[in-house]
């Protein structure tokens, strides 16, 4: 009895523990389709897409991904190069030195990402004004300053995946090479590296991710190069329209199809393997409707054609549907619903007056709902008390 | 140390291997060592317009420091008990952070690491997809649901428990739990790769013993989990008492993060050598945190990070 009470009180905490961490996630993303013009799900007005529109047509967020992509790639090579040389430094440095070294390269994953932000701005400034070099000089451009600030932590990640991989690397391969004759250098290219890939790619994966994602480090140093998420954090704190939102249910969904791709490749080569070590996949087609074979025993497989299938079906809607009605309509009710306000707010201060001045009745700011405009912007109600509201926060 | 550059040489070939020296010589020296130096050297000095650098009045001084314990001169209060009181509650409310974390996470690592099962790789896929959505989105979500328009006072006043919204934002709860929420994952992963690898025939051994279950954890689990749990608190609490950008999307107007001051310094007041002397003073409280912490664990700076 108490061991069900248990497990059901274990559900139940996981199911809480997951809805606290996915439930934003998910509340985000609904509200990137509600029209409202800031980003709620509650009251639901309309189903739409134009914030997608909007999102692909905001230069400063494109610039954002173009920016981010050029200091991702430049901190990947950088930070990938210096993480390798980093563990095979470790590997081999004098014992006695060991422990300082590892301390120093492992020091800038504990230090504030902001600290490292301002010391890479203060240093490189006084080596720009040092060489006599004017503000307009490349040490002082944002694009060298974002890469080098974000590889002094970021090759530290690189080198802990590097050096996982390199303690199982066996010297003896290396020793058995220089015996036949091999240079070192060759040893190097064509035994150690190929041993590294699969570590270098995971490094250069991470790299690119931590890159792409970083903001402490970034917005003190990005100079004219602001990445896409110095320019969400300004869209968040000045002012935010469910373009945002847009924008993060495409980042989620892309999450969920990489991270689904990746479980169903990893699944395919374990049936694979048990393929091959002898044991049988048929059973899990057995009488069943027959999947194709990749999908048999492959539930991520199956999830990830159904989530491009849907990602299809939705671009399809959206260039079909035409949610304007359904604004227009509600356009219309909230407008009633503000005259109707305005005229109860305009009852209750002529009995205040006492019907004394008839001019005090008539005042712009008693309708809060300014006239609709035919644009199709995303503005049309950024006059809503309620928005002001959480501007004003 | 001659030699281990000449069998490091020897061994990687000369070219890439002065290559990798270079590199591995530049990232220590050019970017960790000597900036973080440059830093500590910059907070000493007077905040000087381009022309007066290097001249005369360019001496070190103590001034940028002083700021922070007692304000600005010939001001009327005794202490600069604005910056003092942020500074605090940043480390406090950190600690605060760190430790609900822990409580929250650890059952789950718990969970994780001894259930055996395929649900197990369907859970942990989905902690790792919420890690991977950027921090400012992260902040961003949970203001949705804590706005004043948002999901939650949607609820709240929609079932008609509470008859106001009710301000999340300008009372900090949205901050403290954007807080807990942006970092959750670094406390369970390391706790989960540890317990992971403790063998269940303890655990058993423990029950058939006799041992209750929260004897179980006092004895059993948690010495094992040591490592783990001193890596996570002390990545959580760095990060933490070093975040930007939850404070600045979710912060109340009258609250501030000591970062956001260090920010405001080089931003808004573009006083650079003050901001370098606040950031000097985030590091050394974190580096001081962290040591006591690891000595309360007993761990080793090499255990971290694993």
């Amino acid at each position: 009895m108490s061991q069900l009470g248990s497990r059901i009180g274990v559900q139940i905490y996981l199911v809480i523990f997951f809805a606290y961490l996915l439930g934003p996630l998910v509340i985000m993303s609904v509200t990137a389709f509600n029209s409202s013009s800031f980003p709620s799900a509650m009251p639901w007005e309309c189903l739409t897409f134009d914030w997608f529109r909007s999102l692909l047509q905001d230069s400063r967020i494109m610039n954002g991904i173009r920016n981010s992509i050029l200091i991702g790639a430049g901190t990947v090579v950088l930070s990938v190069l210096m993480g390798l040389s980093g563990a095979l430094v470790l590997m081999r440095i004098w014992p006695r030195l060991r422990a300082t070294y590892y301390t120093i390269v492992i020091a800038p994953i504990l230090i504030p990402g902001v600290v490292l932000g301002i010391s890479t701005l203060v240093f490189w400034d006084r080596i720009n004004r040092l060489l006599g070099l004017g503000p307009g000089s490349v040490l002082s451009n944002g694009l060298f300053l974002t890469i080098l600030g974000q590889s002094t932590f970021i090759a530290s990640y690189c080198m802990l995946v590097m050096v996982a991989r390199l303690q199982r690397y066996d010297e003896t391969l290396s020793e058995a090479a220089l015996d036949l004759g091999a240079t070192p250098a060759q040893v190097f290219r064509k035994i150690l590296l190929p041993f590294m890939r699969p570590a270098i790619v995971t490094a250069a994966v991470l790299a690119f991710l931590a890159s792409f994602e970083n903001y402490n480090t970034t917005t003190f140093i990005f100079g004219e190069y602001p990445t896409l998420t110095i320019e969400l954090s300004q869209k968040v704190r000045y002012g935010v329209t469910p373009a945002v939102s847009a924008l993060a249910f495409i980042i989620v969904a892309l999450t969920i199809f990489i991270a689904l791709a990746n479980e169903a490749i990893r699944r395919r080569r374990e049936l694979v393997a048990a393929v091959r070590s002898g044991a049988s996949v048929t059973v899990a087609a057995g009488g069943r409707v027959t999947l194709p074979r990749i999908f048999s025993g492959n539930i991520s497989a199956v999830l990830v054609v159904a989530m491009a299938m849907g990602t299809i079906v939705m671009i399809g809607t959206a260039s079909v549907y035409r949610p304007d009605q359904c604004i227009a309509d509600l356009r219309q009710e909230k407008q009633l619903a503000a005259q109707k306000r305005a005229e109860e707010l305009r009852r209750q201060r002529d009995a205040k007056t006492g019907g004394t001045g008839e001019n005090v009745g008539i005042d712009p700011v008693t309708s809060p709902a300014a006239p609709p405009r035919s644009q199709g912007g995303g503005f049309e109600t950024v006059f809503d008390p309620g928005v002001l509201q959480e501007l004003g926060n | 140390m001659p030699r281990f550059c000449h069998d490091f040489l020897q061994r990687l070939g000369t070219v890439p291997g002065l290559i990798m020296l270079g590199l591995v010589l530049f990232w220590t020296i050019g970017l960790i060592v000597l900036p973080q130096l440059s830093m500590l050297d910059f907070s000493f000095r007077a905040n000087l317009p381009p022309s007066e650098v290097g001249g005369p009045n360019d001496v070190h001084t103590l001034e940028n420091y002083k700021y922070l314990l007692y304000g600005p001169e010939g001001g009327s209060q005794r202490y600069n008990s604005v910056d003092l009181k942020v500074f605090f509650r940043t480390i406090v409310a950190a600690a605060c952070v760190t430790l609900f974390d822990l409580v929250l996470c650890y059952p789950i690592a718990y969970y994780l690491g001894q259930t055996q099962g395929k649900h197990i790789r369907v859970l942990a896929l989905l902690l790792i997809i919420p890690y991977w959505i950027n921090e400012i989105l992260r902040a961003f979500a949970l203001r949705i649901i804590f706005g004043e328009t948002g999901v939650l006072n949607g609820i709240l006043v929609g079932t008609g428990l509470s008859d106001a919204p009710f301000d999340f934002i300008r009372n900090n709860y949205a901050l403290y739990a954007g807080l807990g929420y942006a970092y959750i994952l670094l406390m369970i992963f390391p706790i989960y790769n540890v317990i992971e690898s403790l063998d269940r025939n303890q655990i058993e051994a423990a029950r058939d013993l006799g041992a209750p279950w929260w004897r179980i954890h006092a004895r059993v689990v948690i010495p094992y989990a040591r490592i783990g749990i001193s890596s996570g608190c002390t990545m959580v609490f760095m990060l933490t008492a070093g975040a930007l950008a939850a404070p600045q999307i979710l912060g109340g107007p009258s609250s501030l993060w000591f970062t956001q001051l260090i920010y405001q310094h080089f931003n808004d007041s573009s006083n650079w050598p003050q901001g370098a002397a606040y950031a000097v003073v985030l590091l050394l409280s974190c580096i001081v945190m962290v040591l006591a912490f690891m000595r309360l664990f007993k761990v080793s700076m090499g255990d971290v990070n694993k």
